[in-house]
């Protein structure tokens, strides 16, 4: 290994996800985004157990002879676990009858059909989840922000907060690229919050390590560059083996579980992923970078000007 | 020393090994019964099927607090009557009521009943309003038996309802009297005579279901508030089980792996931190069981695993530090000592900053959010103690037993 893995070429580390995210962008902006679910646009999302192969052309006949419009129709699975999704703007409380109508005429050509789920979500709901998902998100790094910057200081905060930022762009963008496996709904929201409450630990770790080595004499003289590509060495070990160890849970939960869960679980491993990225490449990186060009002195001189004032008047 | 240290590992093995036991079995004895931890723990919905929905109330009407506590009642009332006592009825934000109604077979039905306003009233043919519902003291269900057994509800008003009733069908004898449900004429019979005894009968019901539920409603009262339902979510109960049995089993595997992963690379530590591990995980099932209010979804399992890497990872933070320390020579005890104290701040800061994500959306979530968050926070503050407390006591004992060989203590 060289003697400046970590370290040695930040641009580099910093250009692999500013080209996902961009490409994820154009994609977005190309009317190819993330696949936002029911939980989000609203409507109704109706799921039905086909138990074999069926032909999408009956299950159009038969939402048209139940006065069903506007309907999109999926199939998942294969052979006995074939599944029928038809997700349309109402299929709510009050068309209870079409749905009963579709359900016969469904019946009729596949026998083994069986209901699973039936979701319905008004307009605003969504408006209301992604508000307010904004808005814990928003709280939570404030909070954290006023946490590391005491514990620590405030180059820390914000580099964390960076990187966080970075695992939450990661995981938008691959539910962009994988928008035809999964759609977003609540369990994206609970997945980013997961990584959110996760990957600050795996950075917490760095820092302390570049806390403790900051203060140690043997690094005494030595860039910030070198103490972050050591403390980054030191700790590497321990960031491998405990991502190895929660991703095991993980994976294996994906390989088993049924669809919901995998809804669930992809955004979290890519997260996790991106999370050992953003905490090994960047984020000591970057507290390196600011903590040189002293970008936040003017604030920090603030809160030690008011400091060593009330000590002067007590 | 060394006898003592293995009695304590083996005696902590018996009580984490009982401690299982006892959670898997339960254990009656005489009259106390303390049931399987896992029928102690509530499921969500997602996880056990069922229905939940969600409607909104005009909240800008005056007394909205008390009017939206009178509907939650009346729609518990209702359900209760419906059978289902394991429903629950709680207010959520500002405007909204939220109902979750696990073991549902017909989700819509239970739906229309729960939400449906059930005013009743006797109208005049000018559509003035005689009586309404609440003058009602007793309504049953039977049949007609004079009408070729009609399905109808027998009805019983109250001292003030009957007095009024009773003038009212005095003085209009031949007119109409209709009586309405929700706008709906259920039926308009004409007024033969006075009816003084403050009894008499509804017809007009295709079933004698309908009768019940009819006579159900009119019982449990009109609901105060106009409310609409703006999200439900149906979940059959096979994909509930379905859900729960896989993540069940990933659970375990995924356990074993870690277990055995942990012995791979710590050797000796690793054995202390699964046995750490065991109590972790039972910690976390007797919280669940224990503290009120807690469900387990879907999320919430997510929240769960994560909590087990975290207590992983608290350990591993004191076995690399462990480990450095015993390669820069010092002895097994020493390192032990020194490997927990230089560990000790980054443990707790990790932890805490994960501590204050979970708090907040504790807070400010809803739904599957909260219920995430507070599993979250049992699973990190139980992973906390473990690699604070168990661990540095086991990983102690396990110094105490005098394996010399380096090798087994890391690789």
């Amino acid at each position: 290994m060289e003697k400046q893995f970590f370290t040695k070429n930040f641009r580099l580390h910093l250009l692999i996800p500013a080209v996902i995210v961009a490409v994820a962008l154009v994609l977005s902006l190309c009317g190819l985004g993330i696949n936002a679910g029911v939980d989000f646009t609203g409507g109704s999302m109706l799921t039905y157990k086909v138990g074999e192969d069926f032909d999408v052309k009956d299950v159009e006949t038969a939402l048209k002879d139940a006065g069903i419009a506007d309907a999109q129709i999926a199939k998942t699975g294969s052979g006995e676990d074939t599944q029928l999704e038809i997700r349309a703007k109402d299929l709510g409380d009050a068309s209870e009858d079409r749905r009963m109508a579709l359900e016969e005429k469904l019946k009729a050509k596949y026998a083994n059909l069986d209901f699973v789920t039936l979701e319905t979500v008004g307009a605003t709901v969504g408006r209301d989840l992604i508000g307010n998902a904004i808005k814990s998100c928003l709280i939570v790094f404030v909070c954290l922000l006023i946490y590391i910057a005491i514990r620590f200081d405030l180059y820390s905060g914000v580099a964390a907060l960076a990187a966080l930022l970075h695992d939450i762009l990661i995981m938008c963008s691959m539910m962009v690229f994988a928008r035809a496996f999964y759609q977003a709904n609540t369990s994206f929201i609970a997945a980013l919050l997961t990584i959110i409450g996760y990957s600050i630990n795996n950075t917490i770790i760095i820092f302390d390590r570049i806390r403790e080595n900051s203060r140690l004499l043997t690094y005494k003289g030595d860039t910030h560059k070198i103490i972050v590509e050591a403390s980054v060495r030191q700790t590497l070990s321990r960031t491998i083996n405990t991502t190895i160890t929660t991703l095991i849970t993980l994976v294996v939960l994906y390989i088993l579980g049924v669809d919901s869960i995998r809804e669930f679980v992809f955004p979290l491993i890519v997260g996790m992923i991106a999370g050992v990225y953003s905490s090994v490449m960047l984020s000591g990186q970057i507290w390196a970078v600011w903590k040189d060009r002293q970008i936040f002195a003017p604030l920090e001189n603030l809160f030690k000007g008011r400091k060593s004032s009330k000590k002067a008047k007590a | 020393m060394k006898t003592r240290s293995l009695v304590t590992l083996l005696v902590t093995l018996l009580l984490i090994v009982l401690v299982g036991a006892l959670a898997v079995n339960g254990l009656t004895v005489g009259k106390y019964i303390v049931k399987p931890v896992g029928s102690a723990i509530k499921l969500g919905l997602d996880l056990r099927g069922g229905i939940y929905a969600v409607y909104k109330g005009d909240s800008s009407v005056e007394d909205f607090e008390t009017l939206r506590n009178a509907t939650i009642t009346i729609m518990i009332n209702r359900l209760t009557a419906q059978g289902y006592t394991e429903a629950t009825v709680t207010p959520q934000g500002s405007d909204r009521i939220r109902i979750e109604i696990p073991d549902v077979e017909d989700p819509n039905e239970i739906l229309s009943i729960v939400g449906t306003p059930a005013h009743l009233t006797f109208e005049d043919p000018d559509g003035n309003v005689i009586l309404e519902g609440k003058s009602i003291k007793k309504a049953s269900p039977a049949y007609d038996t004079e009408n070729g057994n009609a399905p109808i509800i027998a009805f019983e008003l109250d001292d003030e309802g009957a007095k009024i009733f009773g003038d009212y069908t005095g003085a209009h004898i031949g007119e109409v009297l209709s009586i309405m449900l929700d706008g709906k004429t259920l039926t308009a019979p004409k007024i033969n005579s006075a009816i003084t005894g403050g009894s008499g009968i509804i017809t007009g019901f295709s079933s004698i279901e309908e009768a019940q539920t009819t006579a159900n409603l009119i019982l449990s009262g009109a609901l105060p508030l106009d409310i609409t339902l703006i999200e439900s979510n149906v979940v059959s109960p096979t994909l509930g089980i379905g859900a729960l049995e896989s993540s069940l089993l990933a659970g375990i595997i995924g356990v074993i792996l870690i277990m055995l992963f942990m012995i791979a690379v710590y050797r000796v530590p690793g054995v202390v931190a699964d046995l750490a591990l065991c109590i972790y995980i039972l910690v976390v099932f007797y919280a669940l069981a224990l503290v009120p209010g807690v469900q387990l979804t879907l999320p919430g399992i997510a929240g769960i695993l994560l909590g087990i890497g975290m207590a992983v990872d608290g350990n591993v933070i004191i076995f690399e530090r462990f480990r450095e320390e015993l390669k820069g020579g010092r002895s097994i005890e020493s390192a032990c000592q020194r490997g927990y104290k230089n560990a000790l701040s980054s443990i707790i800061d990790s932890n805490v900053t994960t501590i204050i994500a979970a708090i907040v959306l504790m807070y400010f979530g809803t739904g599957s959010v909260k219920g995430f968050a507070v599993t979250l926070f049992i699973g990190v503050l139980a992973s906390m103690i473990s690699s604070v407390f168990i661990t540095r006591f086991l990983l102690r004992q396990a110094a105490g037993l005098g394996i010399k060989n380096t090798k087994l203590w890391a690789r």
